[in-house]
């Protein structure tokens, strides 16, 4: 770009430093916020009264800050989810189909057992077989399309797209068409789990938030200590190096996927099986899994890191459901917190530039610069 | 045409006082460049000496921090390489810039400032035809790219380059992938298009061959600054090489008196397909033992890739066996060979053999995830690895502020320095080395070439694919000229001489071949 007798250029940028890092998502997230002042102003309300109402929701109110808590543990399963297979390269865009059958399978543990063998086995034990058995699920779905990519050359994205779609009406058949799963009263969700097998709390909070942060402190380790996540990641940068130092590619998407698969499924026992207990979806069919997307987004922003997600992952939350609480306390237009979140990643997605490159000043040499003629043009 | 420029005192093109730097590195310092209407002037450099980087800053690709830019007595600033064609420099780059689908004519035409919409492809033809005959120029224009030789492509973007109305040409690396013959009908061509059609060419290169028979003046470049300008005619290939690497090289060659070992490999019938599904490598036999050189001599797309991956196991066998210490190996995965003491240095240095965006110990690494040595109960073992690292980095002379440096910041020779390190330093007993020195300087082609006479003298076999007839001439017990993925023969290094082997290499006296 030119400015009279500067030019702007964009250059290079050897190293980050970490402080230079987080300086540039606070700047990033105070810069989304400034701008969807204009969404509130266009409703002509107080922007502070706005922002007030949408992060003492999510943050400082008992009841919205429990919410924000279960939504965060969702969301950081959906990103470790995605946040695995992209490390190794590979695009885990069908998560919510996975996060559809962990839930599935979790339900079907108590129904395959049938409701003596339930009231007879330990509850901590079917706690457990349900998890495993979301996560097998999840697994399962993932590697499928993990072994198509490696086998067959099919791209992974695609695959995943169709699964989601597949499962989802299997899921709609399961609980709301017909299907074994229904309710006794067929409302449109699946019978309710038994109290004893809700999931346990800690301090109010389910025992999956453990698992999720447990996962925010070991994945960053097992990518940059382990073999298994030198491996991944050396398939993420470069597939053609990884098979010349002999990794084997399909055995490496097929893991990646597995891991993926189960933190989707593991997702999906969190949000049906663990809290309400009861397996609901929309009931108008019209879209699904547009929470476990924000999964993907929070994944790419914490470029890879588990830990990193973390704070990204309780703000996407906090902000999504403060901002739904605003626009219905402050009778906002419809659709306000999802522009609101819209303008989060643009400014996010936007400033990963910064991480690569820096601005920078130059001065143009008068020569350089256009000959303005003296004379008047003869016509 | 007389050599030099005493008639024309005016340089067409002068840099003065060039400056560019680059984080970290300084590539250019204060650099003058005068070149003369009608010659041809070298610039002659090791590899980051910014040959490139100057090349760049004169075709507009990138801006300098200080210095001045004057053509044709004019002083210029150049913002794209479009603004250096309207001043009428045109570039053809080492790699080749076409659409190999498309014809030579749409190639030409492709691009030009003129070319805005419709094409008219029947008054172009009349106009690039017209320029072809008065250059001397014989391709078809209605051809596909993907049918010319590696030498007319040249030529097509050479037309191309003067039909935007370039009379200064600069060719970076022309003579990188060309055969001999090749070579020499390019530089007589440019040659007569100096002398016939007055237009001035650029030639970088790092080859003192190509400098000495064909150019009239040379500016020889050592770390970013210009450390002697002269005549060719004044000038010998020992006193280029001493300015050009600031001291005397001397190559190693093989050591005959080295007693061979027992037999290692044995290479039967081979054929594989390429990445197009054609049979590319088509029964290939060889054996070897340990202490031996076989040198694979050939112009690259003969079938030696496909030949390398096979042997690595990286691409599969659609015939023929492997059989490595009496072991059938054909079907053995790329792990199982390493594990097996077979290592590997692919030609493709930063797509395959490292990865850019890792460190070098994360890339030595590439070689070692698998290794008990280096890992416990599935964690590395970072300390060790770095030992490690430190012990290749010193050991094979890598320049590299430090480990945990990117790959990507490596210049081209101590990129390779440190793969071969890493792969030396698992003491393969067999090491396949395919285009070890390309486009290496001549001091990192030195200690490559040392280096795997080295393995040698340790008693590794070594499969040594490349395109340098002297390199293969001087390292190997065996010669293999290989032509449309056939061996011509293998003969003892007695028996090859560079007249045989060269012409085998361009596909006459297969006699061998034929038979199989």
């Amino acid at each position: 770009m030119k400015l009279g007798r500067y030019e702007l250029t964009l250059e290079p940028r050897p190293a980050l430093p970490p402080f230079h890092a987080v300086l540039t998502a606070v700047v990033a997230i105070l810069l989304a916020l400034a701008f969807s002042s204009v969404l509130f102003l266009s409703a002509e309300t107080n922007i502070f009264t706005a922002y007030r109402a949408v992060f003492s929701y999510a943050f400082f109110n008992s009841h919205g800050l429990l919410a924000t808590v279960h939504r965060s543990i969702f969301l950081l399963f959906c990103t470790y989810a995605f946040l695995v297979p992209l490390r190794a390269g590979l695009w885990n865009i069908g998560l919510p189909g996975q996060v559809y059958a962990g839930g599935l399978a979790g339900f079907a543990v108590p129904f395959v057992l049938g409701a003596p063998q339930v009231r007879a086995l330990p509850p901590d034990l079917l706690i457990v077989l349900m998890m495993v058995a979301a996560a097998t699920a999840g697994a399962a779905v993932g590697g499928f399309a993990g072994v198509l990519r490696a086998r067959f050359q099919v791209n992974e994205i695609l695959v995943t797209m169709m699964l989601n779609s597949i499962i989802f009406w299997l899921v709609a058949y399961m609980i709301k068409e017909g299907g074994p799963f229904m309710s006794a009263t067929g409302e449109g969700e699946s019978f309710g789990l038994p109290v004893p097998l809700h999931a346990p709390l800690l301090l109010g909070v389910p025992f999956t938030a453990l698992l999720a942060l447990g996962a925010a402190v070991l994945l960053d380790p097992l990518f940059a200590k382990t073999a298994l996540g030198y491996r991944i990641r050396a398939f993420g940068e470069s597939p053609a190096a990884a098979r010349y130092g002999g990794i084997i590619p399909m055995a490496l998407s097929l893991v990646v996927f597995l891991l993926g698969g189960a933190f989707a499924g593991l997702a999906g026992y969190h949000y049906f099986a663990a809290v309400p207990g009861v397996y609901k979806i929309p009931g108008n069919y019209g879209y699904y899994g547009d929470l476990g997307f924000y999964g993907i987004i929070c994944a790419l922003i914490a470029r890879g890191s588990s830990l990193g997600a973390v704070p990204i992952v309780v703000l996407f939350a906090g902000l999504s459901l403060g901002a739904r609480f605003a626009q219905g306390e402050l009778r906002l237009p419809f659709g306000v917190d999802y522009a609101l979140l819209g303008l989060l990643m643009i400014t996010f997605v936007a400033s990963h530039v910064l991480y690569r490159f820096r601005f920078a000043w130059r001065r143009i040499p008068p020569e350089a610069l256009p000959h303005v003629s003296a004379e008047l043009p003869q016509e | 045409m007389k050599r030099g420029s005493a008639a024309a005192p005016e340089p067409i093109l002068a840099a003065r006082g060039i400056t560019k730097r680059f984080p970290g590195v300084l590539a250019l310092d204060d650099v003058d460049l005068d070149v003369y209407p009608g010659e041809i002037h070298a610039v002659l450099g090791q590899n980051g000496a910014g040959k490139t980087t100057l090349m760049n800053i004169l075709f507009g690709l990138v801006q300098p921090d200080e210095g001045t830019l004057e053509v044709f007595g004019r002083r210029v600033r150049f913002r794209s390489p479009h603004d250096a064609l309207t001043h009428g420099i045109g570039m053809v780059h080492q790699t080749r810039r076409l659409v190999s689908a498309h014809t030579v004519l749409e190639n030409i035409v492709l691009g030009h400032p003129r070319v805005r919409g419709v094409l008219n492809l029947r008054a172009a033809r009349t106009e690039v035809e017209t320029l072809g005959n008065r250059y001397g120029f014989t391709v078809d224009l209605g051809a596909r790219v993907w049918q010319l030789s590696e030498g007319e492509r040249q030529w097509v973007e050479i037309l191309k380059a003067l039909y935007r109305g370039a009379r200064i040409l600069i060719l970076d690396e022309p003579t990188s992938a060309l055969t001999p013959p090749e070579v020499k009908i390019l530089l007589a061509g440019l040659q007569g298009l100096v002398r016939g059609q007055g237009i001035t060419v650029i030639l970088v290169t790092h080859k003192l061959p190509i400098v000495m028979s064909a150019s009239h003046r040379v500016t020889v470049l050592r770390s970013g600054k210009v450390v002697v300008r002269l005549k060719t005619a004044e000038a010998t290939e020992e006193i280029l090489v001493h300015h050009m690497v600031g001291r005397d090289v001397a190559f190693r060659s093989t050591d005959r008196a080295l007693p061979r070992g027992r037999p290692l490999l044995e290479a039967e019938q081979l054929a594989a397909f390429n990445d197009k599904g054609l049979l590319a490598l088509r029964g290939v036999s060889f054996s070897l033992r340990e202490g031996e050189v076989l040198g694979v001599a050939g112009v690259t797309g003969n079938g030696q890739e496909e030949l390398a991956q096979v042997l690595a196991g990286l691409r599969p066998a659609a015939s023929g066996s492997v059989r490595f210490d009496g072991q059938d190996i054909t079907r053995l995965s790329p792990l199982q060979r390493w594990q097996r003491g077979i290592g590997y240095v692919p030609a493709e240095r930063s797509e395959v053999a490292s990865i850019a965006a890792f460190s070098l110990v994360e890339n030595i690494t590439l070689n070692y995830h698998f290794d008990p040595a280096f890992t416990r109960r599935g964690v590395l073992d970072d300390a060790g690895l770095e030992r490690l690292t430190q012990r290749i980095l010193s050991a094979y002379n890598v320049k590299a502020p430090h480990q945990h440096t990117r790959a990507q910041h490596l210049s081209g020779g101590n990129l390779q320095k440190l793969i071969l390190g890493r792969v030396l330093s698992r003491r393969p007993r067999f090491l396949i080395a395919h285009l070890p020195t390309h486009g290496l300087d001549v001091e990192a082609t030195a200690f490559v070439r040392a280096s795997l006479l080295d393995a040698r003298a340790a008693g590794a076999a070594v499969l040594l694919v490349s395109e340098d007839l002297d390199e293969i001439l001087s390292l190997s017990d065996w010669v293999a000229p290989i032509y449309e993925g056939r061996f011509g023969a293998v003969l003892s290094r007695e028996e090859a001489d560079a007249e045989t082997v060269g012409a085998m290499m361009a596909g006459s006296l297969l006699k061998g071949a034929r038979g199989q």
